[in-house]
């Protein structure tokens, strides 16, 4: 397929999980900035300074309460002018689903538009009340999971979806390692680490979670579990394994691809480290290294499939 | 939004009803100082902000299945959404330090009893309580006589009702040491608050309640005898038909453990199993939701279709923990239940910090007398029954009525008792129109026994929707309230900052794709 393409829906992928996973974590902070502390020290710190933080922001203005908190949340859904917003993330969507419509089905086109055209212009009516972040990001997330439906049961499993499905499992992985790097306690410093039920609100694993591990959801066992546990799909390692999928099946010589390759590599590392780390381990060192190394993928890709596209785009 | 001014008198003319304590107001009608903020935003959103809401609300609770049945003309039930009223009820931190340490307090006291009275039954020998009572309550059970459960807890789950009276002062108006159900209401009543109507909470620091369902497996794992790392816990459900079938699924879903029913366990040599795909797996702890009777037919009830064979040999053998134990409901009787600051003073050595409602137990001639006498100001309860069945309130009651119950008391003394009628307090509630009217309130807080005793912030606030009904079940056409614990910053076991106050680093700023067309690209790449 032409490399344009391949790159649109490689962007239209990223960019749909993006506003899914900002919608879940700003719903998140959202419900839990309205109550006050839990009865057990809380050792991650997540709240919306730190979701500022997770996209590359200081904040000015008020430090505490909830004048900072809905102002913050407000920036993160409906505005345009941020690029970081759910709205911002979805009209890149929408642009880069109308450059391919012809390679989607006119189901996925639509869904995709009408989410679109239900953010615009301050969104539904009701959303500019108190409630609006959290009822923004219901839809956000109802609407993402709808065209993510309609792209699995109508999409032929060819190098397309190939493309849509790797950008989205990149920037899902690069969303929780973030998350985690911004809200993980620093250091071997907090004997008694709290409650991380809001990480796992944050990425819609809460449910997952307490089936899988028996450990109370404190911050490092959460961590493990956000990090290595290939069993939930949105963890960083299952997304890795899924990545070697795609990029295996959409490649014309896997064996000495580089973006296979450094995929592998990195599952394989994940997988060692699981292995050898001890349960209370300290993973902020992983989670930045697992991202430098996404973000060397997501070169290694542009260069191989997209004819180097976009090697500019890189700040960091 | 409807703005204030127009609206205003809504919430102004709302006035307290004399001689009920109103929790949000004064006497005369002004805010007390923790509700001023909370009335200002009730009156900013006004009439139509709290209908709208009031319409989002049963929309929600709809959708999530969050509803009753309720039973209407001809038999035919229908689903209605849980009745959340939109005004929450504020607790100051003071007040419930004071109520948490009153609870930990009886509920130990009534955990001491139930294990006094299946085995050396010291009270009854210091004649505190008499044995006559304790035997013929109908939840004595002879089969558990003898056995100490892990720990020695047996009423792992509590919850005591308490209400206001109109001295401010809190009573215990009832205890619930069997299967006290409801905290399901109180988390997702919060969840819903804070969907519908989050400008409530702008000037408040409010306490969680989330955290319960840890508190509870914590609890449950602490009990159960498993020497392996990990204890396997259960809840176990009558099944799909209860009406509290919502309450155990969201339990064991939240705490991330199996529902199970009677015929997914097995006893095997006094060992508990559940039946999976990959053979008998063992159970150390159950969180049983049904009563006593049904749990065994070979020890209860035996034509129960819901038990499992065998469980409570394997429960005296040791090999599975139980919460609540069985026969904890001879602590919870109303007979008994005015015997428990007794207790408090027999077990404890302490004074009681929760009062009890007045109560006349008719057993004895004289008292019954007086009662029968007085009985157009008293309220009289049946012992054995709960949820408010059978109740009859006195003041309420014409003379028909009054004359039937004096027939019933006098020829059956002692499965009546009568208590004084407790002038509950009142919180403001939404009433139709969206004005705000009085209505009466109790409040059942949900106490965790494990290693310690935890109690939940708050708890379930029920309210009597009818004007001036004191009925505040919900099967009896209650509602309920969200109800606040404020955070003051002086709090024991209040730790570590709130969570908007650390500011952690920024990462470096995120990327996005640059797509739109090859002259951008290049332009960027000659940056």
């Amino acid at each position: 397929m032409l490399a344009r393409i391949a790159h649109e829906l490689y962007w239209l992928g990223r960019n749909l999980a993006r506003a899914e996973f900002t919608a879940r974590a700003v719903e998140a902070v959202f419900q839990a900035e309205l109550q006050g502390t839990s009865e057990t020290t809380p050792g991650v710190s997540f709240g919306s300074g730190g979701l500022l933080a997770m996209f590359g922001d200081v904040h000015e203005g008020p430090r505490s309460g909830q004048a900072l908190g809905g102002h913050a949340l407000g920036q993160l859904t409906l505005d345009p002018e941020r690029p970081g917003s759910m709205l911002a993330s979805i009209e890149r969507a929408r642009e880069g689903a109308r450059t391919v419509r012809d390679v989607i089905s006119a189901e996925m086109w639509e869904a995709i538009n009408t989410t679109a055209l239900g953010l615009r212009g301050g969104g539904q009516p009701g959303w500019a009340a108190p409630a609006g972040p959290s009822l923004a990001s219901q839809y956000v997330k109802e609407r993402t999971a709808l065209i993510w439906g309609v792209a699995n049961r109508s999409m032929l499993r060819d190098e397309a979806k190939c493309f849509l499905d790797a950008g989205g499992l990149i920037e899902i992985s690069d969303m929780v390692l973030r998350m985690l790097r911004v809200a993980l306690p620093a250091g071997d410093s907090t004997p008694a680490d709290g409650h991380a039920l809001i990480l796992l609100q944050a990425v819609g694993g809460f449910h997952a979670y307490l089936r899988a591990v028996t450990a109370p959801p404190n911050a490092r066992p959460v961590a493990r579990f956000l990090l290595f546990e290939r069993a939930y799909p949105d963890s960083v390692a299952a997304c890795v394994d899924s990545l070697h999928e795609v990029f295996t099946t959409a490649d014309a010589g896997p064996r000495n691809s580089k973006p296979v390759l450094r995929v592998s590599r990195l599952a394989a590392d994940l997988d060692f480290q699981r292995r050898a780390l001890p349960d209370g381990a300290e993973l902020t060192g992983i989670c930045e290294q697992t991202q430098q190394e996404l973000a060397r993928i997501d070169q290694d890709v542009t260069e191989r499939y997209f004819a180097g596209a976009t090697t500019a785009g890189l700040r960091r | 939004m409807v703005s204030s001014g127009v609206q205003a008198p809504q919430v102004d003319g709302y006035r307290p009803q004399a001689p009920f304590l109103d929790e949000l107001f004064e006497p005369d009608g002004t805010p007390r100082p923790t509700a001023r903020a909370l009335v200002e935003e009730l009156r900013r959103l006004g009439p139509q902000g709290l209908i709208e809401a009031g319409r989002r609300r049963d929309a929600i609770f709809m959708q999530q299945g969050i509803t009753f049945e309720t039973s209407g003309g001809g038999g035919a039930t229908h689903e209605r959404p849980f009745p959340l009223d939109l005004v929450p009820r504020v607790l100051s931190g003071q007040e419930w330090r004071d109520i948490k340490r009153g609870l930990a307090q009886r509920i130990r006291a009534l955990n001491h009893f139930v294990d006094d009275v299946y085995h050396a039954r010291e009270i009854v020998r210091e004649g505190l309580v008499p044995w006559r009572l304790v035997a013929s309550c109908p939840q004595f059970a002879r089969a558990v006589h003898g056995i100490r459960p892990p720990g020695g807890v047996y009423t792992h789950v509590a919850g005591c009702d308490l209400v206001r009276h109109s001295d401010g002062r809190w009573k215990v108006i009832e205890d619930n040491v069997r299967i006290p159900s409801g905290i399901s209401y109180v988390l997702e009543n919060r969840a819903a608050m804070a969907r519908l109507v989050p400008e409530l909470f702008a000037s408040y620091r409010v306490r969680p309640v989330d955290h319960y369902p840890q508190l509870l497996l914590r609890a449950l794992r602490s009990v159960a005898p498993s020497a392996e790392s990990e204890a396997t816990v259960v809840v176990w459900t009558p099944g799909p038909a209860n009406a509290a079938y919502f309450e155990h699924a969201f339990l064991a879903r939240q705490m991330g453990v199996e529902l199970v029913e009677a015929s997914d366990l097995v006893v095997r040599d006094d060992v508990l199993y559940m039946r999976t795909t990959r053979g008998l797996e063992r159970a150390h702890a159950v969180y049983r939701r049904l009563d006593d009777d049904f749990v065994d037919p070979l020890e209860f009830r035996s034509d129960s279709l819901l038990g499992v064979p065998g469980l409570v040999r394997a429960y005296r053998a040791g090999s599975v923990a139980i919460a609540n134990a069985f026969g904890t409901g001879v602590a919870d009787d109303k007979a008994i239940y005015c015997f428990v600051p007794d207790m408090i003073r027999f077990y404890l050595g302490e004074e009681p910090i929760l009062e009890n409602v007045k109560t006349y137990l008719l057993s004895d001639p004289e008292v019954l007398e007086h009662v029968l006498e007085h009985l157009d100001q008293l309220v009289v309860k049946p012992t054995g029954e709960s949820g408010g069945r059978g109740v009859m309130i006195g003041p309420h009651a014409d003379e028909v009525e009054l004359q039937k119950m004096r027939r019933v008391i006098s020829t059956d003394p002692d499965r009546w008792i009568a208590q004084d009628l407790v002038r509950l307090s009142t919180v403001p509630t939404v009433g139709p129109d969206a004005v705000l009217q009085p209505r009466h309130v109790d409040l059942r807080p949900f106490a965790v026994f494990g290693e310690r005793i935890d109690i939940v912030p708050g708890g379930l606030t029920r309210v009597a929707l009818e004007d001036g009904s004191l009925i505040v079940n919900s099967s009896r056409g209650g509602g309920s309230k969200d109800t606040w614990v404020l955070e003051d910053g002086d709090d024991a076991d209040r730790a570590g900052p709130p969570i908007a106050d650390t500011q952690p680093p920024a990462l470096p700023d995120l990327r996005y794709g640059e797509w739109t067309g090859q002259q951008q690209q290049q332009q960027q790449q000659e940056l």
